[in-house]
């Protein structure tokens, strides 16, 4: 091996962002923890959580600029795009699990409820646990109203199930080498992405019921929220495929940036069909509808 | 136009500050839920209206030290509780001999193949990679020792969970950061609240050092008991290992099982849940004593046998009632 | 569109100025801060994993000082030495941020950075036939996450935790405790300290299945990988699948703790029992996590000095995934005091149980591999036995726990202690030592003394032995866990324990002093020290192997088999 490279391994030259990115999540976390106390911290420590934030964001794009870079330099072998396809595949696993850990609870406390009452002028809970003449046990606290999964809820659903048809329609384009339909069916998923991330904001502004207080509403909105974050994760995701399809990138051989959005796209889909399903419809089965 | 005043509220509780909500409202203190006293005639008529803590014997219901027993100080305390003598017989007699054989036999394999197959020995090494018959062999022979196992260990679980009778007596035990909180919902709701006692006084009164407490959980021996624990702010758990007892204490719930002690005397036992700073300190010490002289104890708190007329108030404070208990009860 | 890079297959040139030469290094700084060479990084995360057994050994002495007698003896001045305020729940508390600390600390920062990130970066590829990892750049992130994560849970030491400074919720963070029970920032630290560091082994987990899969050397199948990659890919999968329950239930934490939801807060509805589900769905196949890389090494390792190659091989790899997909389901066996009802509870003692037989397998299979071989007892060799008795001591013990009914009174006492640490502190740090001493002349290029290696063996050995094994008497009699004072009647074995910590403290200078004795002074090592036993592919390398190895891939050819990796003519 007398330095002749034989492989079609990719070989990385030092890179700083690594460092730079752990230390600015270090960064980013003990800040936040700093301002959740800002009695000991004073309020302007938060500070430190955006500086976090920042070196972050920073170390994403200067990440992935590498990477397009690398990918346009050809690095990204076979083998190497390979490799691309499993660490998505089995990053988007561990994913399922995060979502695994916020429906379990979910499941928990709808399958096993505690009596509960909900006072919607002031937003507060109470608990009625072990009190006598305590009402039956419900999932969702007596006197709370849920939202109406046939309404707003379900139009997301068919927002959300319409741009998965969208980012196929991209893809197909793609393959066949049409950029202009790429770049038609990008937009539409992208503008779908955004309407649905709207209309989740809405919902939450107009919710029944505010944040935390009680297992109903800590569930919703964690589960919900998450998945509402995945969304924009996924939405700026796309929009950066779409930004590389104008400046020319992906071919129809080799677009894998493209497909690990695409496919990041349709879990994210697949998430809200699981909450679509279980949360609004099933755990609101039987409530009063706002 | 309800549905318009909710839907301010939420816009409001929504821009509520995000963490008022639950963080204020701690858990409404538990309050009693099976009041319903159990329809029972049997307790014998109480003999005195006295109590005085019992002396507890050394090496019974407690850790025994080298120093006095070497032998019972490396194995499980006596039990006084029939699920902890069945308990006790499947660890003796079953669990210990069939784990000491296992690392036994590992230990004389390894060792028999560092005296037979060292370089000296067996200078040439032989090729063997199979052989189907063993590995059929110690893959079987484990099952079947699990399944000898689980028999015992089954049965043991469907007799801890064996439902109390309808007229078992209610102890239910609260814990608190840090001490317990006993209450007696068939005698007239009794409330002993249990504090550690500090070791020079735990002393003086020829009690082991930090798990001897003020006010004893006193219950009937030889009668079902059943146990409830909950706890009002972190989970604790209520522990005793002489009597085979172990249940945590989790705030919102309320758990229950069923208790016999077959005899009279005093049981320590630790809290066994991080629960902060003083977790060593809550023990707990059950004192358990014939039927009448519980009834006995009962009237000494101002409580009432289940069945007999409320006639003194219930709950008189306990602290005072067992500080004004004269001497010798039995 | 004119302007991609259309079907291209090969490299273009300068994508590779770094490495005409496979040795050409970086300078010193982009060397060491920004790796991205699996080996490099292997050796940071062996570094990283001994300060970390320092600090989290240093701590355990403090807390069997502390335990040496009963009463409190030395907490306050601790108390006040980490800024506390001078009174006795303060000093209580710090018990508590002492064991939690090094409960966390040994977990997470010590055995899982060296197995998997120490020994696994370095190993994987060599034993593989590959140039790196999948994701070099990545897996320097992995690393840094968890220096990161360390750093979290060192400034939760020095802020306010509740009764004092410092998060003491012990290792498993149970709520309430965790929430309402400790206000102040300590616990927030900690609790990102793992999501930092849980963040960092998924990268790491991706990393190595990715690699696992893809980049074998021609010739290479699953079924002629070497067991330590087997156990390595297990592992990865437990990572990556259990790691992510956590950050969700640790999230939920935060957020019981700072924005009012009631996930674990009965006022809510609430339910601190759905916290230890959640936990436990982690921290049960973590436990394997922390073992099967042990197991893998302690196969290599055996067979190596056996000069014969693995017994059951296919049963060893497969013992080792049975193990991995059943510590799935089995996570209540922690929990069997909580409440659960009788048919649930029965369920878990079944099949926790059933772990033993695959269990069993792999012990059988090591002795098997030793029958008829012709031993020589090497440091790695010697540690690899211990490993055996001692892991087959803690886990028979784990078998008398699994019997949810027995559990009702060895939960959260000694017994339950002694019963990890024979695993943990005798099963994976026997396995890391091992491992350690059979690869240390490779990683470094020098041979460490055989004689202190051996020292370090029996006075280990004997050391760990006296602390542990009285703690088992101490459970049985009744001693609860996580209490800094007790009552009389225990101070005799606690006493015992304590020597031997001081002669297992004494012992690991030995190790110290080997290490500083073979890098300044140790004989060069050969590409194969251990002789004709050592099969696996890092064997063919120089010691320590290139900057950059394999850059013509290896070939394994249908005559090699996965014991013997060698090329015909080496
Ligand atoms: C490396 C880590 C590791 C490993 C490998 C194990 C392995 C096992 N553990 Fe352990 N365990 C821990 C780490 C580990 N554990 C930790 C850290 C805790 C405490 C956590 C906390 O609360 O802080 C714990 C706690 C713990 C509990 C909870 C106790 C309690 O809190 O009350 C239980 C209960 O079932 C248990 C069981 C087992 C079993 C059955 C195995 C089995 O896998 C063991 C299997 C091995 C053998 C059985 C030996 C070899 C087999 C043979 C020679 C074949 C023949 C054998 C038979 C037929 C029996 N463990
Ligand atoms: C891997 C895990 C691990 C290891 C190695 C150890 C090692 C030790 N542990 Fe502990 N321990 C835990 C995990 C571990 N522990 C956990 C999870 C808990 C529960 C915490 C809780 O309750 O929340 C606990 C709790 C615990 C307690 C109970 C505290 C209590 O309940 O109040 C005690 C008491 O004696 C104790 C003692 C010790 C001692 C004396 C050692 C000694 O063996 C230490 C000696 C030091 C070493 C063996 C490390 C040497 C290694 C290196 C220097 C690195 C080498 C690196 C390479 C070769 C690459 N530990
Ligand atoms: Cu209460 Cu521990
Ligand atoms: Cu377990």
């Amino acid at each position: 091996m007398a330095g002749k490279v034989n492989h079609e391994y990719h070989i990385l030259e030092p890179d700083i962002w690594p460092l730079v990115g752990s230390f600015s999540a270090l960064t980013f976390t003990s800040g936040m923890v700093l301002s959740f106390h800002p009695d000991l911290f004073g309020s302007a420590a938060s500070i430190v959580m955006w500086a976090g934030l920042a070196g972050l964001i920073a170390t994403f794009f200067m990440w992935f600029k590498n990477i397009v870079v690398e990918a346009e330099r050809g690095d990204h072998t076979p083998v190497v795009q390979l490799h691309m396809r499993y660490g998505m595949i089995l990053f988007i696993a561990s994913e399922v699990m995060f979502f695994v850990g916020w429906f379990w609870s979910f499941f928990d406390f709808a399958l096993f409820p505690t009596a509960l009452t909900y006072d919607a002028v002031a937003g507060t809970t109470t608990s009625l646990f072990g009190q006598e003449g305590a009402p039956a046990a419900a999932f969702i606290p007596t006197g709370m109203e849920v939202l109406d999964p046939f309404a707003l809820p379900l139009l997301n659903t068919l927002i959300l199930l319409c741009s998965g048809t969208t980012v196929t329609w991209a893809h197909h384009s793609l393959i066949h080498g049409d950029r202009q339909g790429l770049k038609q069916g990008l937009w539409a998923t992208i503008a779908l992405g955004a309407l649905f991330s709207c209309i989740q904001a809405y919902e939450y502004a107009a919710a029944p019921f505010g944040f935390g207080g009680n297992t109903y509403s800590s569930a919703f909105y964690m589960a919900t929220g998450f998945h509402g974050f995945h969304v924009l994760v996924g939405t700026i995701f796309l929009g950066v495929c779409l930004y590389r399809t104008y400046l020319g990138h992906f071919t129809p051989r080799q677009h894998f940036g493209f497909e690990a959005a695409a496919w990041y796209w349709h879990f994210v889909d697949v998430v809200w069909l699981f909450l679509f399903v279980a949360i609004y419809v099933w755990g609101g089965w039987g409530a009063e509808f706002h | 136009m309800k549905k318009a005043l909710l839907a301010l509220a939420a816009g409001l509780s929504v821009l509520a500050p995000m963490n008022v909500a639950a963080q204020d409202s701690v858990p409404a203190a538990p309050v009693a839920v099976d009041a319903a006293p159990a329809a029972e005639a049997a307790a014998p008529a109480p003999a005195a209206s006295t109590y005085t803590p019992m002396a507890p014997t050394k090496g019974k219901g407690m850790p025994t030290s080298f120093e006095d027993d070497a032998a019972k100080s490396i194995t499980f305390q006596d039990q006084y509780s029939d699920n902890g003598e069945y308990a006790l017989w499947m660890h003796d007699r079953i669990l210990m001999p069939v784990i000491t054989i296992i690392s036994l036999l590992v230990l004389g394999l390894l060792l028999y193949v560092v005296a037979r197959f060292n370089r000296a020995r067996n200078p040439v090494a032989s090729r063997t990679t199979h052989n189907t018959a063993i590995e059929v062999i110690w893959t079987i022979v484990p099952v079947i020792i699990l399944v000898i196992i689980a028999v015992p260990s089954i049965t043991l679980l469907a007799r801890q969970y064996e439902t109390p009778p309808a007229d078992a007596v209610t102890i239910k035990a609260t814990g608190y950061q840090w001490y317990w909180g006993y209450e007696y919902p068939d005698h007239g709701g009794i409330e002993v609240i249990s504090n550690m006692l500090d070791e020079g006084e735990a002393v003086r009164r020829g009690e082991p050092g930090q798990l001897a407490v003020d006010k004893r959980m006193v219950v009937p021996a030889g009668v079902p008991l059943r146990i409830q624990t909950t706890a009002s702010d972190v989970i604790h758990a209520f522990a005793v290992p002489s009597l085979w007892f172990k249940m945590d204490a989790v705030p919102g719930r309320l758990n229950e099982k069923l208790l016999t002690i077959k005899e009279p005397g005093v049981y320590y036992g630790q809290c066994s849940e991080l629960c902060g700073a003083r977790h060593a300190y809550m023990p707990i010490a059950v004192e358990a004593l014939p039927p009448a002289e519980f009834a006995a104890w009962v009237k000494a708190q101002g409580g009432t046998m289940p069945g007999e007329e409320a006639a003194a108030p219930a709950a008189a404070p306990a602290d005072a009632a067992a500080a004004a208990a004269p001497a010798a009860a039995s | 569109m004119a302007t991609t890079a259309e079907g291209f297959d090969a490299h273009h040139d300068y994508g590779h100025d770094a490495h005409d030469h496979a040795d050409h290094k970086p300078g010193f700084f982009a060397r060491w801060f920004m790796s991205t060479n699996h080996k490099d990084i292997g050796t940071m995360y062996l570094i990283f994993a001994i300060i970390a057994g320092i600090v989290g050994g240093a701590i355990s002495g403090i807390m069997r000082v502390e335990l040496a007698e009963p009463g409190i003896q030395y907490l306050q001045w601790w108390a006040q030495f980490m800024g506390g305020a001078n009174d006795i729940n303060t000093a209580l508390h710090m018990w508590n941020v002492f064991i939690t600390a090094h409960g966390l600390i040994m977990v997470f920062f010590m055995v899982m950075p060296a197995m998997i990130g120490g020994f696994g970066n370095w190993f994987v590829p060599l034993m593989i036939g590959a140039p790196d990892m999948a994701f070099p750049r990545m897996n320097n992130v992995s690393f840094w996450l968890t220096v990161a994560g360390f750093f979290s849970l060192l400034f939760s030491l020095f802020v306010p935790g509740g009764t004092g400074p410092g998060a003491g919720t012990g290792w498993t963070v149970y709520a309430p405790l965790s929430t309402s029970g400790s206000v102040g920032p300590a616990v927030d630290f900690a609790i990102f300290s793992l999501h930092l560091s849980g963040a960092g082994s998924i990268l790491g987990a991706t990393n190595f299945i990715t690699t696992i899969f893809n980049m074998r050397a021609p010739g290479m199948t699953l079924h002629k990988m070497p067991l330590f990659v087997w156990s390595v890919l297990v592992t990865a999968f437990l990572l990556l699948l259990a790691l992510p329950v956590l950050a969700a239930a640790i999230t939920m934490l935060l957020t019981d703790r700072n924005f009012g939801t009631t996930f674990f807060n009965p006022a809510g509805g609430g339910d601190p029992v759905l916290y230890q589900h959640l936990f436990w769905f982690f921290g049960h196949p973590e436990v394997y996590i922390m073992i099967l890389p042990g197991f893998g090494m302690i196969s290599q390792i055996i067979a190596t000095f056996s000069k014969k190659p693995v017994f059951g091989y296919l049963g060893m790899a497969y013992a080792m995934v049975a193990i991995g997909v059943v510590g799935f389901i089995v996570w209540a066996h922690h929990m069997y005091t909580v409440g659960l009802d009788v048919n649930t509870k029965m369920y878990f003692t079944a099949a926790t149980m059933v772990i033993a037989v695959p269990t069993g397998v792999k012990i059988f299979s090591w002795i098997a591999t030793m029958w008829g071989g012709s031993l020589s007892f090497k440091s790695p060799m010697v540690w690899s036995m211990g490993f055996i008795f001692l892991f087959t001591v803690g886990g028979v013990t784990g078998v008398v726990l699994a019997n949810g009914g027995i559990d009702d009174n060895l939960h959260d006492t000694y017994y339950v202690v002694a019963h990890f640490h024979y695993v943990l502190s005798m099963g994976a740090v026997f396995s890391m030592f091992a491992g350690f001493y059979y690869w240390f002349p490779k990683m470094s290029g020098r041979m460490h003394s055989e004689l202190l290696s051996h020292i370090h063996f029996w006075t280990f050995f004997v050391g760990v032995n006296v602390i542990f094994f009285p703690q088992h008497f101490l459970g049985m009699q009744g001693m609860p866990r996580r209490y800094p004072d007790y009552a009389e009647a225990f101070t005799f074995w606690h006493q015992v324990s304590t020597y031997g910590y001081y002669i297992m403290a004494g012992s690991m200078i030995f190790f110290f002093v080997n290490i500083a004795y073979a890098l300044l002074a140790g004989k060069k090592a050969a590409a194969n020290p251990w002789g004709e036993g050592a099969t696996t592919l890092e064997w063919t390398l120089p010691s320590p192997p290139p900057y950059h190895q394999f850059e013509t891939l290896p070939v394994i050819t249908d005559s090699m088999d996965y014991h013997d990796h060698r090329p015909a003519t080496a």
